[in-house]
């Protein structure tokens, strides 16, 4: 059986979907009618995706900010990657970052034919003044054979379902999307087949959500956390007039300076002191939500500390509530925290699919990812709110 | 410390352990005696092996944003300070006056577990082993493209 | 789904839209104020020179002081002083109840909603007019012309949009249709902290070290938000329970010419604890009564909040920035 997407890839590039790949077709998603009853209705007993559908794998997507890093994403056993273009197309516009053309070809080459698929991150909003480059992202996904596009702007989606009807669509993270409803809204209009959740609900939230969701639930797995709402948090263009929605960018490099001074390092972000750091302290990345400030005489992380997301001690709960892909953040990072961080989430997988009794999050797993961590720090965030 | 794998003598790579070997006191000693050395003949040095093994595989839109930017690196624990700058025939010493646009300070491990492919620079900035003043942007660009292009530096008998 | 089709509900049409008038829109009070405190300023908002006012809870479900049917009593008391009510659905929705307080908004067949995030566009009934709240995220025309399709007749532009940007989004000479053929009314945040991120956790609880489920209603001690400063005293944002405002209060007061030339037929003005009627009062002569913005500026200036005021977004530049007129 081939995915939606790859039936114009030659042979080679047939590999990934199998009959029970989460790519199959699916006849319930194209289905633009009104929602069952019982998504309106709460109070009836409701049909569960979990109980009607037998748990399945979940997949593991993994960041590539080049093509480096997702050759070895791919080698180390990643079911999928995600990677953006060259542009504010996608929510990592960085300088040096991402892929141009010859590197998108490339890298859908070496992932089909290693049974891998690539996801293009289409994730921004598109801009007023010239929304062309968004659009042309949408064909040089389809021309490139990615198998799926991760998008929020609804003109890009109207542009999907209208011109490349048959791509497949994940709602990014950045839509901010955090109830049924609202996946169900994207489902409706636009066919999106999975939906990225924001990394604010509880666990109990992320089950309820994926029991009544009609397409399939992505989540954050491990990475560098956003404490507020993905796609409602516009403090980085207060500072320094680019954010995430409009420049798909957050804390840009070019409005960040370090500066040594005798006691230490101050970050600032566009000239604001946005956190000091003594000679000995660990640092983070130079993101307002994360600097220290004075709040009534007090000087702390007001808002949140530098911590990483990491949810190996839940993946076996992540996997039976019917949770279809787990996401790795960090298309910013190297190739050697894509690798590392790969291998270990495969075998967390393989191990907590295997035998999910005897799942344990081996020391070995949360000593290379404590490595990586910003902050070196992690926490299960939201999963399970210990301030809540 | 980026020499192409060609050109690499068969005992290169116990230099960073060497250095690791070298007691503090030593070390510190070496450090005063190198940080009094002129910055020209390091600055010469890697400016060539950098032409080689860097500018062959670096991108069009990395070499423009690189042009005329005055970069400095210095080997923290070493003292060593060299002073690079890209224009259109390579890479050439920079002036040694004035402030230069991006500044990493760095151990010489950390250095050479980056250009060998072994670590995140992320992960050695959140520990501070690796230290960024300056143009950020102009150190991402660096590094990114660091990143893309993949290990400049390989050990003999260990695939790249 | 049983729809109302696009049979407008009641109470929905501004009162005496003037040709040119900007019409001024008191948006939801973004803090927590006791419940006497918010019916005497709603008291005062009725004889206010107010065009609109968006009544309900739009940022944490735990603050209760009003309840849904309170909400109710209080917009049919405004309609009825001949303001135009709209209900906000709040943008961060988590649960199950908070769904059903969406759901229960846009069933009821009186009042305007605004749409705070997907889920309320997905409960509304189709082809219901309705305003598209700041967070929905439309940043170009053609997302715009998504959700005119829908029934949208208002779009309130997020707050980090240049006036240069509403005016390709929805131009003056060529706006975006609604369903019924009229154009798509912008508007535009013009006074008050701005909204900036919202969150599932509770600063204003982390700063007391409570959790967020037993907080203590803390931030009912902020009628204004708890200031954040930076480490060299520079007040800069506001921490108000799950949302984080900017200390600078927004104000677009001299820039009536521009904000007319961009499409904005109407101005958002968010609540403060103190003298709110009186900046609401020095809008409505500046910008529909031809008083020049340099009398009015220098009081608003007086009145402002630590964080002073700040016009940056609607000029292209970062938020906090003011660029003198």
């Amino acid at each position: 059986m081939q995915g939606i997407l790859t039936a114009h890839h030659d042979a080679i590039n047939s590999t990934p979907n199998s009959a029970n790949s989460p790519y199959a077709p699916d006849s319930r998603i194209r289905n633009n009618a009104a929602p069952p009853a019982w998504l309106i209705t709460m109070d009836a007993a409701v049909t569960t995706n979990a109980t009607t559908r037998p748990a399945v794998k979940p997949e593991l997507v993994c960041p590539a900010g080049s093509l480096r890093a997702l050759q070895m994403a791919v080698d180390a056993g990643a079911d999928a990657v995600y990677l953006g273009l060259k542009d504010a197309t996608n929510a990592r516009n960085f300088a040096g970052l991402n892929f141009d053309d010859t590197q998108v070809r490339a890298g859908v080459a070496y992932a089909h034919a290693r049974g891998a698929r690539v996801l293009m991150a289409l994730n921004t909003f598109a801009d007023a003044r010239d929304t062309r480059p968004w659009f042309g992202a949408v064909d040089t996904a389809a021309t490139m054979g990615a198998d799926a596009l991760i998008v929020a702007d609804t003109a890009v989606m109207a542009y999907c379902r209208d011109h490349h009807p048959k791509l497949r669509l994940h709602l990014s993270v950045q839509a901010s999307a955090t109830s049924y409803e609202a996946i169900e809204f994207y489902r409706r209009h636009y066919g999106i087949q999975r939906a990225v959740l924001p990394r604010v609900l509880t666990l109990s939230q992320v089950a309820h959500l994926a029991r009544l969701s009609m397409v399939d639930i992505e989540v954050f797995g491990f990475g560098s956390l956003c404490v507020m709402v993905e796609g409602r948090c516009a403090l980085s263009s207060y500072v320094t007039g680019q954010s995430p929605n409009n420049a798909g960018v957050c804390s840009p490099p070019s409005a960040v300076r370090w500066q040594h001074t005798p006691s230490g390092v101050d970050a600032r972000l566009n000239g604001v002191l946005i956190d000091h750091y003594g000679p000995d302290e660990p640092r983070g990345y130079p993101t307002l939500c994360k600097g220290r400030f004075d709040v009534a005489g007090e000087r702390g992380y007001a808002i949140e500390e530098p911590t990483s997301l990491n949810t190996l001690a839940i993946l076996p709960e992540l996997i039976s509530i019917g949770v279809k892909a787990i996401k790795i953040e960090g298309r910013q990072r190297s190739p050697s925290y894509v690798e590392q961080v790969t291998k270990v989430w495969r075998t967390a997988i393989d191990s907590a699919c295997a035998a999910p009794q005897r799942y344990s999050v081996q020391p070995a797993w949360s000593a290379t990812l404590t490595r990586f961590a910003e902050g070196q720090q992690h926490t299960l965030g939201a999963y399970d709110r210990p301030w809540r | 410390m980026t020499i192409p794998r060609e050109t690499m003598p068969p005992k290169r790579h116990e230099l960073p352990p060497l250095f690791e070997s070298l007691g503090t006191h030593l070390r510190d000693g070496l450090r005063q005696v190198v940080a009094r050395l002129p910055i020209e003949p390091p600055s010469f040095v890697l400016a060539r092996v950098l032409d080689r093994v860097l500018l062959p595989r670096l991108a069009h839109d990395t070499r423009q944003a690189l042009q005329g930017r005055t970069v400095e690196l210095v080997i923290s624990d070493l003292g060593i300070r060299v002073r690079l700058q890209l224009d259109y025939a390579g890479f050439r010493v920079a002036s040694s006056r004035g402030e230069a646009e991006l500044r990493i300070l760095a151990p010489a491990n950390s250095y050479i577990r980056l250009m060998r492919g072994e670590d995140d620079a992320d992960r050695l900035f959140f520990e501070r082993a690796l230290v960024m003043e300056g143009d950020t942007e102009l150190g991402l660009i660096l590094k990114n493209a660091l990143d893309a292009i993949g290990p400049l530096l390989t050990w003999p008998g260990r695939p790249a | 789904m049983t729809g109302r089709g696009a049979e407008s509900p009641q109470n929905m049409t501004a009162p005496d839209s003037l040709p040119g008038r900007l019409a001024l829109t008191v948006s939801a009070v973004q803090y927590h104020w006791p419940r006497q405190v918010m019916l005497d300023f709603y008291d005062e908002m009725a004889e206010s020179p107010a065009d609109t006012i968006v009544l309900g809870e739009a940022v944490c479900f735990r603050r209760r002081e009003l309840k849904l049917s309170d909400w109710l009593a209080l917009a049919r008391d405004l309609a009825t002083a001949g303001k135009e009510v709209v209900l906000v659905t709040r943008t961060l929705i988590e649960s199950e109840a908070d769904l059903r307080t969406v759901r229960r908004l846009t069933e009821q067949h009186e009042f305007l909603i605004e749409a705070g995030d997907a889920s309320a566009l997905q409960l509304l009934p189709d082809k219901t007019p309705f305003v598209l709240g700041p967070h929905l995220n439309i940043y170009n025309r053609a997302a715009l012309a998504e959700h005119a399709a829908l029934g949208a007749t208002r779009w309130v532009a997020p707050a980090e949009l240049s006036l240069s940007m509403l005016a390709l989004i929805n131009p003056p000479d060529d706006p975006v249709p609604t369903i019924t053929g009229a154009a798509m009314q912008t508007e535009a945040f013009a006074f008050g902290r701005l909204p900036l991120a919202i969150s599932a956790r509770c600063f204003t609880a982390r700063h007391h070290r409570l959790n967020k489920d037993e907080c203590e209603f803390r931030c009912l001690d902020y009628p204004d938000g708890l200031l954040l400063s930076s480490s060299e005293g520079l007040p800069f944002l506001v921490l108000n329970g799950t949302q984080t405002q900017s200390a600078a209060q927004h104000c677009l007061i001299s820039d009536a010419t521009a904000l007319r030339a961009a499409g904005v037929s109407r101005l958002r003005l968010s609540p403060c604890a103190q003298r709110f009627g009186e900046a609401l009062d020095w809008f409505d002569r500046v910008m529909n009564q031809g008083v020049p913005a340099t009398q009015a500026l220098p009081a608003l200036q007086a009145m402002s909040l630590p964080g002073g005021l700040s016009n940056g977004y609607a000029h292209n530049r970062p938020g906090m920035n003011w660029t003198d007129p």
